[in-house]
């Protein structure tokens, strides 16, 4: 009995630590501007009121920053789980000299902080003509998240018996399709879980947003937000309105993706 | 059946293409720009040498971002592992509820840097900020406290920090103990081992491995983190009581315009880690090893 209490006051600790100050947040972005500052504070707004997200997507430019994040992200998610999913199958199923060493080269690369090479990094992507656009930022995240796709993927491949694969080419199918109805599908988990890495990188990212994007047309949310926040005297209410928009999308989509991922790796056929 | 090498090759080409010239090129380019003097927009430059190396090892600024630094990575390092590791240890037991605060615990880590920094910065508020409301209300301060002012920017970016980033340490330590085999608890309790000396003596040193690879992964990225301190105390005021090595790098490079000197610190950050990385095997080489 004594040892169930504890564990519960321990679990309420920890859910309030983790979960109160983003109920505060949103607690304050439903707040009119006069009971944000009201002394004792508020936890349940009185007068609850949708006017700071009115004001933040009428008078500022989030909506702009908004659709920059979603198209931004999406395209990197694609574009990564293309490429690290092609990289990974020859890392698996292909044999040639150096294909180890390739890998544990790429392993090194993840060890690079972004922050150790945005210096030369910023003066190559001027040089190639593409500082300032949307481009940029996708390569540079795909790039940062391939060396742990690539890893991940790799080793659900290696999962999946060759000979499942080898059924579907006896039974006619070629190798493309044999791929798309055989390997990727018993590799789904791994696709998801990169996918999910790889859209969370890219979403939340500030460095290459301030470093590689300088118009006010192309700015992403991180680097937006961050504008509005140091614009003038700090509007409380609509910067919690915001931050509220932006953290829906990040809790929603891995929710979402949450139960797929551990049905996924409950059922089938893989052993990971 | 087509499985040529060359095929091979050409799947993996995309991804190497990618690191190759965005990862491993400007590795090589910064090391080659910290012995230049370069503006970062100009096409001037001129090799200087050694010479960034030799002013930065004599700058004062530089030593105090190494310790500023170090104090942050530190502070941060310390109180992670022990909320980590009590939220782990926690999750661990069987309770009613524990499966959706598994999920709560990850929100921290999930949301995007610019939220946790504005919503701490909000919470910390002097005038209208809920914990100094709090702490008046309990009377533990008389006047309000400015969290975000000189005295205690540091202390309030080590919070931040360590509310945003200790569910990293919650979900690869609980990884582990949930590969711990019951029948070593259970050996230990016949032999009347009560709860303290169960996690001393079973618990900890089946984690040994785990607790080497978290310690040594949260201290290079809180080493080398630069968006939450950044954003926390932003370029100038305050900023320069937080001011760790990555933001000194960044600064140097886009505010200063100096691309041969952010790169030497980028460098120099790089030795840093490449040195204590090396010491921190050789001291706990059993642990390496396993």
């Amino acid at each position: 009995m004594k040892r169930a209490l504890a564990l519960y006051a321990g679990g309420l600790v920890l859910l309030a630590i983790g979960a109160f100050p983003l109920v505060w947040m949103l607690s304050t972005a439903l707040k009119p501007s006069g009971e944000i500052f009201a002394t004792p504070p508020t936890l349940i707004p009185h007068a609850m009121t949708l006017e700071n997200f009115g004001r933040l997507f009428t008078e500022t430019n989030f909506l702009t920053y908004f659709g920059n994040s979603v198209l931004v992200s999406l395209a990197t998610v694609l574009l990564t789980l293309v490429v690290s999913s092609m990289g990974a199958y020859a890392l698996t199923r292909f044999t040639f000299a150096g294909r180890e060493r390739v890998a544990g080269l790429i392993l090194m690369t993840y060890m690079f902080a972004p922050i150790m090479i945005i210096i030369p990094f910023y003066i190559l992507v001027k040089q190639l003509g593409i500082v300032n656009t949307r481009l940029a930022l996708v390569l540079s995240y795909t790039t940062f998240c391939l060396p742990f796709c690539l890893w991940l993927l790799r080793s659900f491949f290696q999962s999946i018996p060759l000979e499942l694969e080898e059924a579907a080419l006896v039974d006619g199918a070629d190798l493309r399709r044999a791929v798309f109805y055989v390997v990727l599908p018993l590799a789904l988990p791994g696709v998801i879980a990169s996918g999910i890495f790889t859209f969370i990188l890219a979403w939340n990212d500030f460095l290459f947003a301030l470093v590689l994007i300088t118009s006010e047309e192309l700015k992403t949310l991180p680097v937006g937000v961050n504008d509005l926040f140091n614009a003038t005297i700090v509007d409380w209410g609509m910067i919690m309105a915001a931050g509220v928009v932006i953290t829906v999308p990040t809790i929603a989509f891995f929710v979402a993706v949450q139960r797929y991922l551990i049905q996924g790796w409950g059922a089938g056929g893989v052993k990971g | 059946m087509n499985r040529h090498p060359l095929v091979g090759w050409l799947l993996l080409a995309p991804s190497l293409l990618l690191l190759g010239g965005l990862v491993l090129f400007p590795i090589v380019y910064n090391v080659w720009l910290s012995l230049h003097d370069k503006h970062a927009f100009m096409p001037v430059q001129s090799f200087v040498g050694f010479k960034h190396y030799v002013y930065f090892a004599h700058d004062e600024e530089f030593w105090s971002s190494v310790r500023y630094g170090l104090i942050y990575a530190g502070a941060t390092l310390v109180l992670q592992l022990l909320l980590g590791i009590s939220a782990a240890l926690l999750l661990n037991e069987a309770f009613r509820g524990r499966n959706l605060l598994r999920g709560v615990v990850l929100f921290p880590y999930m949301i995007p840097t610019i939220v946790a920094v504005i919503l701490w910065k909000w919470l910390l508020n002097d005038s209208y900020g809920l914990v100094n409301h709090l702490l008046m209300t309990a009377g533990l301060v008389r006047v309000p406290v400015a969290w975000l002012g000189k005295d205690h920017i540091m202390w309030s970016l080590v919070l931040t920090s360590v509310w945003q980033f200790f569910p990293f340490v919650v979900v690869t330590f609980l990884a582990r103990l949930q590969t711990i085999p019951p029948e070593l608890y259970e050996a230990a309790k016949v032999d009347g081992a009560g709860a303290w000396r169960r996690l001393l003596h079973v618990t900890l040193p089946q984690t040994r491995n785990v607790l080497f690879v978290i310690i040594l992964l949260r201290s290079i990225f809180m080493f080398t983190k630069f968006d939450t301190v950044w954003l926390m105390a932003g370029e100038g005021g305050v900023s320069r009581y937080v001011r760790t090595l990555p933001v000194y790098a960044y600064a140097r490079s886009f505010t200063y315009l100096q691309a041969g000197m952010g790169a030497t610190l980028a460098v120099m950050m790089f030795l840093l880690l490449l040195v204590a990385t090396a010491v921190y095997f050789r001291l706990f080489r059993d642990e390496a090893l396993a």
